[in-house]
């Protein structure tokens, strides 16, 4: 079963609404043919009612019409609830439909209680939407769905019973106040509240109506000469009679009105709470995961069911999410058919499963997270034993579109966030560029400076200026180099592609390796190695913490003036791997000691060889062992000077012997 | 010593004249070669002591030369590779190269690779194959009995430290690859196999280096492997 979806429509939606009704079939024709004119989207929609089972003929012509919708090009949707023009103006909301095609028979159809017709509730819900009233040719045959009711019967007796009840207390009363020689206003007044009582108990109208009849004749019968007939010879009594009667009953309506509508609103003030709550919970929750658990728990708490969320992974799904989290699949039904089921909703945008007539026999009811065409996930209802009613229906649905909403919202901020991003790298890598070329042209111009020199007249010079001249020439491509090596790091974190290529290393290798490569001032300070513990096993990318190590102890060379001590020490420290790099030079401000890990922060401080450096070392540093999950800072060494301290996550091996 | 002839395979001509230039300097004898092709060529008919070989050629993969070259020649061959990268230099040594050098280096640290190497040539060359008795500075293994000795006393290893050091002395001045070790020591080279080779190297040169902060006689590669040095 896959729906067509008429491609490149315009901005136009037309919605039909579907009904049981044999007349429904052209207003589908009429529909259809509007939206082939739009050229635009075409949904047709049926609202269960949940209170009445209509008869097997009209749910044949109902399959029929639904058919015929779908021929003709139309999503068809399905949605419960009491309410049906809330019901319609809620979904065409939510689906962004410009235009609503009705027939004029329905759309003339009035509430048993004479309230508002179908068009007026619905442009009172919807008043942004087009309503197009179609007429549908079988006029004068106003059509009503055969109901029948079913769940009733106790309802019944129970109403019976307590005005029955309500009747005889009254009718005891009137007796006690007749006894004590009362007037017959009294009496009615008291038979008007007994009808009220009656009213404020029982569900229907037509108990109202019984009981104030009941009321008047009992009055008759009981109260007025002659008595104990339904003969009345005082000639104001038809009067009294039908004055009792209308009073009764018109008191009795107004009582029954008043607590459907209260119970309304109560429901509505639930569903709004509900609603509210969800939107709160969901507009607090900052990334996708937080969003579904959001939800999931507030439809869970608002229908006791377990839950099962799938997100939407490049168009499949991802791993089941069950709410609660320690439930998982009943392995009585056929969890390839779950599966199945959630990507047919995934890939078809409508519900299915469980209590729908999609692929029914599954456990889980699946419903699609979306917005409009969008899907971003699926989510299941357990509803295999007790399909959901109505009201829990059309509150689901509600939240899920908020969750859609959210998961929408979080999606752009996403997005736009990526974009920001990648406006800041490009600016980096600008500001790069900048710095580079600008701090590449000092050490190039000494090179070729002194290169040329040696060439034109290299023989000239005494023995220890050319020493010197090769010297300087050698420092400053040794320079280049390890900024060359930082440089290719840099960019490799900018592009993200700071992959670790970690294995087990041995620390002490790391920190060996790394004493081979510092620059050959460091000849001038005291550089020594200490190791608390000379097994500490680390997992890292080897490469790149060398260059850690590199850089920090370049950094201390640079910034401390000759016959200083540089100390490297390692050891084992609250179950991570420390390395402590300390020198005893002039030490840094503790505002500094933030900074200095920032991209092109460059120190403030005199420069022992006087060189600006690019400020890229100590960056590269954090994000490096950031990168291996330890942490890196700057603290004051004791007595004087600066240490940098970071930790690595130890490894644990089992030996292979 | 200097009668050595060394074939020195580089498409970049700054970077082969530095080596030649110091080369010369070090009074070695020396041909060259520009592509990878050439490079076999020059193999097959002047047959060099060592060949330097750099791995970004202009026609086939400097791996593929190594691989080549292998199928009839054991002749060292000293690895030169621009790229940072370490799989590279790993896939070479796994193929056969004997050694490596990262661009940029320095001419004393090329010197000393070339030494390190005659050092080999020389010992395989009065050896002629399996010797029951390795020596080495101060460190004696003698195979037949499975014993390893240093400074004339029995050193107390346990067996898989001894087959470390029976591997790592039989091609010692060759570097050699996490995974061929793992892979000759254990069988197969799964993560956790580095870890214990990390373990079993760590005390092994406890018991074997004076000051186990600087080697002597094995030297750390960081991300490639282990090597014996030959001391003279």
């Amino acid at each position: 079963m896959v729906y067509q979806t008429q491609k490149g429509h315009t901005e136009e939606h037309i919605l039909v609404c579907l009904s049981s009704s044999p007349s429904n079939a052209k207003i589908i024709h009429t529909a259809a043919r509007m939206a082939r004119a739009f050229n635009s989207r075409f949904t047709a929609l049926f609202v269960e009612n949940p209170n009445y089972e209509t008869a097997p003929e009209n749910r044949r012509r109902l399959r029929e019409n639904q058919a015929l919708a779908k021929q003709h090009g139309a999503q068809v949707e399905t949605v419960y609830g009491e309410d049906v023009a809330y019901q319609i103006a809620e979904f065409a909301r939510l689906s962004g439909i410009t235009k609503i095609v009705l027939g004029r028979s329905i759309a003339a159809q009035r509430s048993p209680l004479g309230k508002m017709m179908l068009t007026e509730q619905l442009s009172f819900y919807a008043p942004e939407i087009d309503i197009h009233i179609i007429p549908d040719g079988s006029a004068g045959r106003i059509y009503r769905p055969v109901k029948v009711k079913n769940n009733h019967k106790a309802g019944i007796w129970k109403d019976a019973a307590s005005s029955i009840a309500f009747l005889c207390g009254t009718t005891l009363l009137s007796l006690g106040f007749y006894r004590l020689g009362f007037t017959d206003a009294n009496i009615i007044m008291v038979y008007i509240l007994g009808v009220l009582l009656t009213s404020t108990v029982v569900s229907h109208q037509i108990y109202s109506l019984v009981s104030s009849i009941a009321s008047v004749f009992i009055f008759n019968f009981l109260f007025t000469h002659p008595r104990f007939s339904f003969t009345a010879y005082e000639t104001g009594y038809p009067v009294t009679f039908v004055v009792m009667f209308l009073t009764a009953y018109i008191t009795g309506t107004f009582a029954i009105r008043y607590k459907e509508q209260a119970a309304q609103s109560a429901k509505i003030a639930y569903r709004t709470k509900i609603l509210f709550d969800t939107n709160q919970l969901l507009s607090k929750a900052g990334n996708k995961a937080e969003i579904q658990n959001a939800a999931a728990e507030q439809i869970m708490k608002l229908l006791g069911r377990n839950i099962v969320i799938f997100e939407n992974e490049n168009e499949g799904l991802s791993a089941p999410l069950f709410f609660p989290p320690d439930t998982a699949w009943d392995t009585s039904y056929d969890l390839e058919e779950e599966l199945d089921t959630a990507r047919w909703v995934l890939k078809n945008n409508h519900a299915a499963g469980a209590s729908t007539n999609i692929l029914p026999d599954t456990r889980y009811m699946y419903l699609a997270i979306r917005v409009g065409e969008r899907v971003y996930g699926v989510i299941g209802i357990d509803a295999a034993e007790n399909p959901l009613d109505a009201s829990e229906q059309s509150i689901l649905l509600s939240i899920l579109g908020e969750c859609a909403l959210a998961l929408e919202n979080e999606k752009n901020a996403r997005e736009k966030e990526a974009a920001a991003v990648l406006a800041e790298s490009e600016q980096l890598r600008a500001n790069l560029l900048r710095t580079i070329s600008h701090d590449l042209r000092t050490p190039l111009t000494t090179i070729s400076g002194n290169a040329s020199n040696l060439i034109s007249n290299g023989s000239s010079f005494d023995e220890k200026t050319r020493k010197q001249i090769y010297t300087d020439i050698y420092d400053d491509a040794m320079w280049l180099i390890n900024l060359v090596e930082n440089l290719l790091y840099a960019t490799r974190i900018e592009e993200g592609r700071m992959t670790l290529n970690t294995s087990t290393e041995l620390l002490g290798d790391i920190v060996e390796e790394a004493m081979k490569h510092i620059s050959r001032k460091a000849d001038q300070r005291h550089l020594s190695v200490m190791h608390e513990d000379d097994m500490i096993l680390v997992r890292a990318d080897a490469k790149l913490v060398v260059q850690v190590i590199i850089n920090i102890v370049d950094n201390a060379v640079k910034y401390t003036m000759p016959d200083s001590d540089i100390i490297v020490k390692t050891r084992k420290n609250n179950g991570m791997a420390e390395v402590r790099i300390a020198d005893n030079g002039s030490g840094i401000s503790d505002e500094e000691k933030e900074k200095v890990f920032e991209k092109f922060y460059s120190g403030s401080n005199k420069i022992a060889d006087n060189r600006r450096s690019l400020g890229l070392g100590l960056y590269l540093c954090k994000a490096i062992i950031a990168a291996h999950g330890g942490v890196i800072c700057a603290e004051d060494n004791e007595p004087k000077g600066t240490a940098f301290v970071f930790t690595l996550p130890l490894e644990e091996v089992t030996l292979h012997e | 010593m200097s009668k050595f002839q060394i074939l020195v395979v580089e498409d970049d001509a700054p970077v082969r004249n530095l080596i030649t230039t110091t080369l010369k300097a070090h009074d070695y004898r020396f041909a060259t070669a520009v592509n990878g092709n050439d490079a076999v060529m020059e193999t097959a008919s002047h047959n060099p002591d060592v060949i330097l070989l750099d791995l970004g050629l202009p026609d086939i993969d400097g791996v593929e030369v190594i691989r080549r070259i292998r199928s009839w020649s054991n002749v060292p061959i000293i690895v030169i590779s621009a790229r940072s990268e370490d799989n590279d230099k790993i896939d070479a040594l796994d193929a056969g190269a004997d050694d490596y050098l990262t661009k940029p280096f320095s001419v004393e640290e090329l010197l000393a690779r070339l030494r390190v190497t005659q050092r080999r040539l020389v010992q395989m060359q009065s050896a002629g194959g399996n010797q029951p008795v390795f020596v080495n500075g101060q460190l004696r293994i003698d195979y037949a009995s499975g014993c390893a000795y240093l400074n004339g006393e029995e050193m107390h290893l346990t067996p898989i430290e001894y087959k470390l050091l029976c591997l790592l002395s039989q091609n010692a001045g060759k570097v050699l690859t996490h995974k061929f070790i793992t892979q000759s020591v254990w069988g197969s080279s799964w993560e956790n196999d580095i870890g214990s080779l990390r373990v079993f190297m760590a005390t092994l040169r406890k018991k074997l280096e004076k000051a186990p902060g600087s080697p002597q006689y094995i030297q750390t590669h960081i991300g490639i492997g282990y090597r014996m040095l030959r001391i003279e």
